[in-house]
């Protein structure tokens, strides 16, 4: 049997599930092909192949798509709709599979989790593998291995970014934000090349481990019901007291964020900003508003 | 003695203070941009001349600010480059050390700057639109056959403002016609703009921030009276004015180019110099980044807007 190449886009959920998806399929001898980091081509592209009224990560998303249209067998296109009881997810993950399905003519591999319906991650794997015609067996096993290698992959960050944390002496911000936004070449990565330029130790929302989560996010909102805005909700509180201040990132016009945003700015106690980006931005903006901020931080330090 | 330069380069005006070592200001400037802010500084550098003696003023230090400050920090090897919300606070609180809130309106932003104890807490700038600044207020003064510098004065003899749409400039545009066409009286309507751009603002920019006195507003846009008058209307206290206020951001790069440890030794010559811009597409990856370069009589000086290392002309 000749190898399965399969395609993952470098946007949305891959800043979260990239590991995972590609180990597992490493596991299973497939090659994997992922897109490069959005580049302007990539962004441009994928404008035009959006409605308007798309957030910008959305817009980034399809561009990926388009870059590896004609590069791989399959492509990852996840419809995610619940991964969490009682909770939510952005509507637009559990549109993706069926919009991108109408905008491209490809092979898309199912993956479906809506937790609800019983549909869990473990099924989501079982039917993709089964799908492509792997046997069950070696599905479960790539399954276990990549589950393990992602939770290793992501203490040895969390342990990495805590040792920075105790041993830093500079500024700290915490870059706040869905990590689609945060890592997004560019969406997040102007913002962190401002910061890194002004000597400043960048702390990041998604490096927190979750054990304390449900604790945390009360501080801020017992009725939040979207889970990934819950995750930004609790690192922001628990990083709060030894972070200098927070630069919230949100690509425009992001719904769930602009509920949750607004909450955050009422309840948090040190200098906090919100930047919103969109594709028509330019960084002169974003320069001058987080220049300002740091500032202020300088200003608060010496003041202590 | 020594002196110090600060220079705030607008979207509109260009503004330029001479300082001494006790923030007194010896010369100042106020001109226009017009797209052209190399030349602006230029125009900036030679008013500023004749109001100092040259025997006795030595610039010692030369800082920028505004929209153009990377650039004329180039130009003018200011030893530093400041945005213009630190400097607009640094200026203000030399002249007012108690002020508690700046309002700010220029010709194409906004902002509002909050502070505490003498240090800036929290800012705030506008983000998608430009409606209530400046260069809209002169738009809809020409629409309305009237020269913005009349329009506080105006505005002024109205009795009962006439309500308009303010939330977006295009629909303000729209009501307003339409108010004139319903035979409205021409100050009411103006007056009505000024209270406009003051809601707007608050409803902005200014939303959720706790606006504490003393509050000093300045930008071109606080020399409309009309404006002034609306916003102590809205927030219930004294809006101070400061015949200087267009200068504070200068001011305040001026003052923070005197406490920086480098110094310089500026030179009125550097005008003499033949300063350009290019800007030429990296072709280098995907990216295809414009990178501006600038140069001084052809050598190249400085140059940015690139993202990655490969469209670093300065250290190739």
């Amino acid at each position: 049997m000749n190898k399965i190449t399969i395609g993952l886009p470098k946007a949305l959920l891959y800043y979260k599930y990239g590991d995972l998806w590609m180990t597992f399929f490493e596991e299973l001898d497939c090659d994997v092909i992922i897109s490069p980091n959005t580049n302007r081509k990539i962004l441009e592209d994928g404008i035009k192949l959006s409605m308007d009224e798309s957030c910008m990560a959305m817009k980034v998303y399809m561009g990926h798509i388009y870059y590896l249209i004609d590069k791989c067998d399959y492509i990852l296109v996840p419809r995610l709709k619940c991964i969490k009881k009682h909770e939510k997810l952005c509507t637009n993950f559990s549109a993706l599979y069926d919009l991108v399905n109408n905008v491209f003519d490809k092979n898309l591999i199912h993956y479906n989790i809506d937790v609800e319906k019983k549909e869990d991650e473990f099924y989501a794997f079982t039917t993709m593998g089964l799908s492509l015609g792997f046997p069950y067996r070696k599905i479960v096993s790539a399954y276990k291995i990549a589950k393990e290698r992602e939770k290793m992959l992501k203490q040895r960050r969390i342990d990495k970014q805590k040792t920075i944390l105790a041993t830093s002496s500079k500024i700290k911000i915490l870059l706040a934000g869905h990590p689609y936004n945060i890592y997004d070449e560019y969406i997040g990565k102007p913002v962190e090349k401002v910061l890194e330029n002004n000597n400043i130790e960048i702390i990041y929302s998604d490096l927190y481990d979750d054990k304390y989560l449900e604790k945390e996010v009360v501080k801020i909102s017992s009725q939040n019901y979207w889970t990934y805005n819950k995750e930004i909700m609790a690192a922001i509180i628990h990083y709060q007291d030894i972070v200098d201040g927070i630069i919230l990132i949100t690509s425009f016009p992001c719904g769930p964020d602009s509920l949750s945003n607004e909450m955050i700015l009422r309840k948090v106690k040190i200098p906090i900003t919100n930047l919103v980006i969109d594709e028509t931005n330019s960084d002169t903006g974003i320069l001058t508003r987080i220049e300002s901020f740091i500032d202020i931080l300088e200003e608060r330090r010496k003041t202590k | 003695m020594n002196a110090y330069l600060g220079i705030d380069v607008g979207s509109i005006s260009t503004k330029g203070v001479i300082i001494d070592n006790e923030n007194h200001i010896l010369a100042s400037s106020y001109i226009w941009t017009q797209g052209n802010p190399m030349e602006a500084v230029k125009t900036l550098i030679h008013n500023l001349e004749k109001q100092i003696d040259k025997k006795k003023v030595h610039i010692i230090g030369v800082g920028t600010t505004g929209s153009a400050r990377k650039l004329i920090g180039t130009m003018l090897n200011a030893n530093i480059i400041k945005n213009e919300i630190t400097a607009h606070a640094i200026g203000t609180l030399s002249l007012y050390p108690d002020v508690k809130t700046i309002f700010e309106i220029g010709g194409q932003d906004s902002k509002i700057i909050l502070i505490e104890d003498g240090i800036v807490v929290d800012y705030a700038m506008n983000t998608l639109c430009a409606a209530g600044t400046g260069a809209f207020l002169s738009s809809q003064a020409s629409r309305l056959g009237v020269k913005v510098e009349d329009f506080g004065r105006i505005a002024l003899t109205s009795k009962k403002p006439t309500k308009i749409a303010a939330r977006c400039t295009v629909f303000a545009e729209s009501d307003l016609v339409h108010k004139a066409q319903m035979g409205y009286q021409k100050e009411d309507i103006i007056a009505g703009l000024c209270k406009s751009v003051v809601s707007n603002y608050l409803n902005n920019v200014g939303k959720g921030k706790k606006i504490k006195a003393p509050i000093i507003f300045q930008g071109g846009v606080s020399k409309n009276i009309g404006v002034k008058k609306a916003f102590e209307e809205e927030v219930g206290c004294e809006v101070i004015v400061d015949p200087n206020g267009h200068l504070m951001g200068a001011l305040g790069v001026a003052i923070l180019a005197k406490n920086s440890p480098i110094k310089t030794n500026f030179q009125f010559s550097i005008t003499d110099n033949n300063f350009e811009t290019k800007g030429i597409e990296c072709n280098k990856c995907s990216n295809h980044c414009e990178i501006i370069c600038v140069s001084r009589n052809k050598k190249l000086i400085d140059a940015w807007g690139n993202r990655c290392s490969n469209g670093d002309i300065m250290n190739r």
